[in-house]
């Protein structure tokens, strides 16, 4: 420690992460994004409806219709803010770190290294399932903050993902033994 | 006393143990009847004397019954072959519990009240990541309790004869620092202050909730006590309401602080620090300088003419999910000297405050308008539209309001600095307790920046460092140079052969 300077390092001369390339995630995880703000949809028209059918004299007819038009209006909004936000997604994998950006109004960039993460996690929702994605879950100790998650992969992607991050971290989780990333392994089909 | 105290055969807890056993499940019978037990003294006089002794008599006999049978079926040992310490207990339920011993975090032996009298120790173990289970022996004695504590933590590292050689040093650590009542009193008399008094307002509404329900007139004459603050001039009152408070609030946090860290001993052995500290109930903890995350060092201005400073210590966080009390370790009151040497122990080296990062002006515009002119619009429309205070009272109000939020936020702004230098990143923030947050690189796990789409024109941005014990941020930054530490940082993370933990 006391021997390692660092000065000769220019900061400018550093990869910077700011101009990685990053990749977007596959353009059915869109379908997903729009049927889960769907089903929040269908809930607040179903409500309405059932107000509408059982005590229809609570508001005028022309409040019904402006609360019509809203959730017209609140409906396209939602689709277009979500495909926004949704080309705004990226990320990208280094050889010592994972990237990931995301976010219309506030701007997040997480980067987790690789000898920092703990375990890696592959989950499959009900419709990614259906559409043939999956994502990519990244722990590190930081607790839940800094814990990073990529959906919308490709099925086949993600495991490639999962054994490459496995890979990359297994020579700590043979010097920290006993840490979950065991069992990881197993399925890397190398 | 033997040295090499064989664990190996399942052993049940020293003897007095039976007391502390007794005293904690009396203590939680009492806890889970009190109203029951409430009801019967407030209506003794209408019971069989008969009846209520005998039966209290026969519950203090079967808890004691109880007390002796969890005694007798807690036994604990190490298992050599497996590596495995276990514990077995329970009466009807029996539990096995298994820890391997190289999973053991950190061990403690801490002393309350009821064990400090029968002369026994508390021995836990912590465990790390997701195996949550924890495990706990509540009387054993302070020699064998230190004993097994090295065999449990040493026992992945050592054979044995090295462990006999240890225990011989760990025996006679050396004092390292000694906090004295005097920085006590005075860290008690300058901080927590907030705490204290919520704590005193907490405890005065539920004395007076329970009072009013017990009987319907209430004990204390409201009428007497204003009437007779009516009587004196105004200022007179005030100061005598306001004078009571802070006085109490001050005794309040001074009494708090003494007992808690009565004593406090920072003690030096080879593998880890020792700090012991308390007055009604013991605490021993281990600390070890690999775990260190996080150091937090907060000072105010009365502190800093007294010379005491506190320092939080966040280790590593067993439990990812919820950051525990146990793993924030607190050095209430050491002098600058004292805060120097335990910062040398931790990180070898004192840490420098290199290059100055400072945030945006428009930091404070954004807090000015959020935290000062906003409160005072709404206050304004209020007044304008109910009319409750005259525009008098509104502008003497609003002018308190506007100094004190102004120089709160002055000053929160003018201390929002962050220093990095190669091996160490110092966060300082606070308006009144300055607070300095330091971390070494090495021990980020995570880093995340962050921009709003209107800063983009402005280039300001913030970046949240996460570490395995807290995060540190620093906001409204020029977002180019926040980029570059990114870079920087990263670098030091992903060349590091240093472990984090």
């Amino acid at each position: 420690m006391t021997n390692f300077t660092n000065e000769a390092i220019e900061i400018n001369e550093l990869p910077k992460f700011e101009e990685v390339q990053l990749r977007g995630l596959h353009s059915n995880y869109l379908k997903v994004m729009l049927f889960n703000f769907s089903l929040l949809i269908i809930l607040v028209l179903g409500g309405f409806a059932t107000v509408f059918v059982l005590k229809k004299d609570i508001f005028s007819i022309n409040v019904w219709g402006s609360i019509f038009v809203a959730l017209i209006l609140l409906l396209g909004l939602i689709v277009f803010f979500t495909k926004k936000s949704f080309k705004k997604i990226g990320y990208a994998f280094r050889s010592h770190d994972a990237i990931y950006k995301s976010g219309l109004i506030s701007e997040t960039t997480t980067i987790i290294p690789f000898n920092r993460v703990q375990h890696v996690a592959l989950h499959q929702g009900f419709i990614s399932r259906k559409l043939g994605l999956a994502s990519v879950e990244l722990f590190t100790a930081g607790g839940s903050s800094s814990d990073l998650k990529i959906p919308g992969l490709l099925l086949e992607e993600a495991q490639k993902i999962k054994n490459l991050v496995s890979q990359k971290i297994n020579p700590t989780a043979e010097r920290i033994e006993s840490e979950p990333t065991a069992p990881l392994s197993t399925d890397s089909n190398e | 006393m033997s040295k090499f105290a064989d664990f190996s055969q399942p052993q049940r807890q020293s003897l007095p143990g039976i007391v502390v056993m007794f005293a904690n499940t009396l203590q939680k019978s009492v806890r889970a009847f009190w109203p029951i037990l409430l009801i019967w003294i407030v209506k003794i006089e209408t019971l069989n004397k008969f009846f209520v002794f005998g039966g209290i008599t026969v519950a203090i006999l079967i808890i004691a019954l109880i007390s002796y049978l969890q005694y007798y079926f807690f036994t604990f040992h190490i298992d050599d072959e497996s590596n495995e310490f276990v514990i077995q207990k329970g009466v009807l339920n029996k539990t096995r519990i298994t820890i391997q011993l190289h999973k053991i975090q950190q061990v403690s032996i801490n002393q309350s009240l009821i064990q400090r009298l029968v002369g026994v120790h508390k021995l836990e173990i912590d465990t790390a990541g997701s195996d949550k289970k924890e495990a706990s022996i509540s009387a054993i004695s302070h020699d064998l309790a230190t004993i097994l504590k090295e065999r449990l933590i040493n026992h992945s590292q050592l054979d044995r004869s090295e462990i006999a050689e240890t225990i011989l040093e760990e025996n006679t650590p050396t004092s390292f620092i000694k906090i004295g009542l005097l920085s006590l009193i005075k860290i008690g008399f300058t901080s927590n202050y907030v705490k204290s008094f919520a704590l005193l307002f907490l405890f005065f509404t539920t004395i007076m909730e329970n009072l009013q329900q017990f009987s319907q007139n209430e004990v204390i004459d409201e009428d007497k006590v204003t009437s007779y603050l009516d009587k004196l001039p105004i200022l007179t009152s005030i100061a005598i309401v306001l004078g009571s408070i802070v006085g109490l609030v001050l005794v309040v946090n001074l009494v708090r602080t003494v007992i808690k860290y009565f004593d406090f001993t920072i003690q030096k052995s080879k593998q880890a620090i020792i700090l012991t500290y308390g007055l009604i109930s013991t605490k021993n903890t281990l600390l070890n300088p690999n775990k260190v995350q996080k150091i937090k060092i907060t000072q105010n201005y009365f502190q800093k003419k007294f010379d005491v400073t506190t320092i939080e210590v966040h280790q590593a966080s067993s439990d990812v999910e919820k950051v525990k009390e146990k793993d924030k370790i607190e050095v209430p009151g050491c002098t600058a000297n004292e805060r120097d040497a335990i910062l040398n122990l931790l990180y070898k080296k004192l840490p420098t405050r290199e290059k100055l990062y400072l945030p945006n002006w428009r930091k404070l515009a954004i807090n000015s308008f959020f935290l000062l002119v906003l409160p005072l619009l709404i206050s304004l429309i209020l007044v304008f539209n109910t009319k409750i205070i005259t525009w008098k009272e509104w502008i003497l109000y609003a002018c308190v309001f506007a100094l004190f939020s102004g120089l709160l936020l002055w000053f929160s702004f003018k201390n929002y600095k962050l220093f990095v230098s190669n091996d160490f990143i110092i966060k300082q923030n606070g308006a009144w307790d300055i607070e300095n947050n330091i971390v070494e690189p090495y021990k980020i796990q995570a880093i995340t920046t962050q921009q709003f789409f209107w800063q983009k024109g402005t280039n300001i941005g913030s970046i949240t460092l996460s570490t395995a014990g807290g995060t540190i941020s620093f906001s409204t930054g020029n977002y180019t140079e926040i980029k570059n530490l990114v870079n920087l940082w990263l670098f030091q993370v992903e060349t590091s052969e240093e472990n984090w933990m």
